[in-house]
């Protein structure tokens, strides 16, 4: 943890003393490097900051009402710091930012259940009047923890693991044995980057599609640098063909669910939407989903215009209709 | 920053906890003896330290001094809100709640700061191997103040001005949700974060009451399960391929049948029937709903209308 930033303002640098003074005040002589540690904040900062205190205390201002700093070797001492007995309160954004993140963490594997961060998070919802977990919930991705587990092992040991995946863009289920380089959350999935030998390329997992991930002996090399290049969770480089959709106005979750190119709105409230399409089985999900409503104008791959159409048709078959 | 400014901002919150009636402006001008003597100095580095308390979470108060005609402003800090309760955290709850935020952050919202109030920073901040990244922070903090104060709030939502008494937040498929009760639909209703068009207001009053937690606190937001009404139960019946992700998503609680071929029937509680067409319809043709009737066959209709 860094000491103190370079630029200290005036609010941040009293919020932080007001949190030094009951810590110390509390204690019998801590030593000046165990408060800068916990307070982050170097030794000048904090010597020139217990100064300030001989100057700081209640009206009449005697010597019994100013704040007294003793300091002998490296332990200091404060007294007739009543006044700042406690810290000053906790934020709504200062708790709000513990809890979330206390919740969150709960949810990863070996997130503890009766452990320390549960008994934290208990103690602090009581301050805040609230109970544990009745008001505010973390779910970083929806994801099975024995998978999860097993690749974040994977990751940390560097070894191969076999998938059984279904790749959801293209509706196919495969096996294939992957270099893991890392897994992380991104808006509510987890997913899981590595070196695909199968495609023989970096590829992504979304890990609550994998199926089965058994962990191999065998080990592998991390590439230099780390976890090899950034993948992007929707990758839509120029070679993907692209298609312009006509839609009704209540299409609008279009634009915010996926990447599109260009959105226009006509006059009568229609949008236009150009936006790339990776693999088929993508294009006619979304299409059946928006109905009838929507229609592919234009499009760089012929075989993509009568998407929809055609993935009705197939579903209606297996409903038993011709 | 300069020392006498720190000196005087100490000063200044030490004097108005302890006042036992508030203090005007001369009053403070004249006990602290740290402001500038020109009026107009004083005026504006007196604005600017009540805007920094402020910044900070002091709670300053303005009230009419007493016994003055007349009326004039006075200010003061009650000790009751400003002193922080002691939770009493042990070195390994302290490094435990580090560890927790170092690995999870809300954009813009710092957790530091809240652990320095609580004993400082403890323990190492190891990496877990997992990364997290941030989660969206906008409107979150003062939301959740508003939750633990029980005290409604005030934002615009889909072009409409919202009064609602806030109950609780979820993070769910990357985005957060609020529940509460919505005075100006007198419903319950649920809000997507990212759709509030405005800031949020909170209001003083009056304090509502939150009703005890129904099911499941942390219970899915499934979007078949928004709209309102009694749901009905659809069985679906989804292909061997499919069949591991929709068992666990669901539950194994939600698994009718087991199929030899390795497909499965589950049923699902619905209320909204528009959500629950587009969820299944997303397994193109490796899902079927076989009931009841009317919902497949608003489903056969659906895709009819579009396969003409």
């Amino acid at each position: 943890m860094t000491a103190t930033p370079a630029r200290t303002t005036a609010p941040d640098r009293v919020a932080r003393l007001l949190a030094v003074i009951p810590w110390i005040a509390a204690r019998d002589g801590p030593t000046l490097a165990e408060v800068c540690e916990r307070f982050g904040v170097s030794r000048r900062k904090l010597e020139e900051d217990l100064t300030i205190l001989t100057l700081v205390g209640v009206p009449p201002y005697t010597p019994d009402t100013l704040i007294e700093v003793t300091i002998e070797g490296d332990r200091v001492w404060l007294r007739f710091a009543d006044v700042f007995a406690r810290p000053l309160h906790l934020t709504p954004e200062q708790a709000v930012a513990l809890v979330a993140a206390g919740a969150a963490s709960q949810s990863l594997p070996g997130g503890d259940g009766e452990g320390p961060l549960a008994s934290a998070l208990a103690k602090l919802a009581g301050v805040l009047g609230l109970e544990p977990g009745e008001t505010l919930s973390v779910a970083l991705g929806d994801t099975r923890p024995d998978v999860l587990e097993a690749l974040r092992g994977a990751v940390a040991e560097h070894r191969r693991v076999r998938l059984d995946y279904y790749a959801y863009g293209k509706d196919r289920r495969s096996t294939r044995e992957v270099d893991p380089a890392g897994v992380f959350a991104h808006e509510g999935f987890w997913y899981l980057r590595g070196w695909c030998h199968r495609a023989d390329d970096h590829r992504l997992f979304r890990v609550d599609r994998i199926v089965e991930a058994e962990v191999l002996d065998e080990t592998f090399d991390p590439p230099a640098g780390g976890g090899g290049r950034e993948v992007d969770v929707f990758y839509n480089g120029p070679e993907i063909p692209r298609v312009t959709l006509d839609v009704g106005p209540s299409a609008r979750w279009v634009v915010e669910t996926y990447p599109v190119d260009r959105v226009t709105v006509a006059d009568d409230g229609r949008l236009r939407i150009r936006l790339p399409v990776t693999a088929a089985p993508w294009l006619e999900r979304l299409l059946v989903r928006l109905g009838a409503e929507a229609r592919v104008v234009e499009s760089d791959d012929p075989e993509l215009v009568d998407a929809g159409h055609r993935a009705a048709r197939r579903i209606l078959r297996r409903y038993g209709v011709r | 920053m300069s020392a006498a400014k720190l000196e005087r901002l100490l000063n200044l919150t030490a004097l108005l906890l302890e006042t036992p009636r508030p203090l005007s402006a001369q009053e403070i001008r004249e006990r602290l003896g740290a402001y500038p003597d020109e009026l107009e100095s004083f005026r504006r580095a007196f604005e600017r330290d009540k805007d920094d308390l402020r910044a900070m979470g002091v709670p300053l108060e303005v009230a009419e001094v007493p016994g003055v005609i007349p009326a004039v402003e006075g200010y003061r800090i009650p000790k009751d809100r400003y002193y922080l309760r002691d939770p009493g955290l042990t070195p390994d709850e302290l490094a435990a709640l580090r560890m927790a935020a170092s690995v999870v952050r809300l954009d813009g919202l710092s957790a530091r700061e809240g652990l320095l109030k609580l004993g400082g920073l403890v323990g190492e901040a190891d990496d877990p191997g997992l990364e997290v990244g941030s989660l969206p922070g906008g409107n979150v903090g003062p939301l959740f103040g508003a939750i633990a104060a029980t005290v409604p709030v005030r934002f615009t939502y889909k072009d409409e001005v919202r009064t609602v008494d806030p109950y609780r937040l979820d993070f769910r498929r990357g985005r957060w949700y609020l529940s509460g009760y919505d005075h100006s639909r007198a419903g319950e209703r649920l809000f997507r974060l990212d759709r509030l068009e405005s800031g949020t207001e909170t209001l003083d009053g009056p304090r509502f009451e939150r009703p005890p937690a129904t099911g499941d606190p942390g219970a899915r937001l499934e979007p078949w399960q928004l709209g309102g009404g009694e749901p009905i139960e659809a069985r679906v019946l989804v292909d061997a391929p499919q069949a591991p992700w929709i068992v666990h998503h669901l539950g194994s609680g939600a698994v009718e049948e087991e199929r030899p071929d390795g497909s499965v029937v589950v049923r699902m509680a619905v209320t909204s029937r528009e959500n629950f067409r587009s969820f299944v319809l997303t397994f193109l043709d490796h899902a079927e709903v076989l009931g009841p009737d009317d919902l497949r066959a608003e489903v056969v209709r659906w895709l009819e209308a579009q396969a003409a």
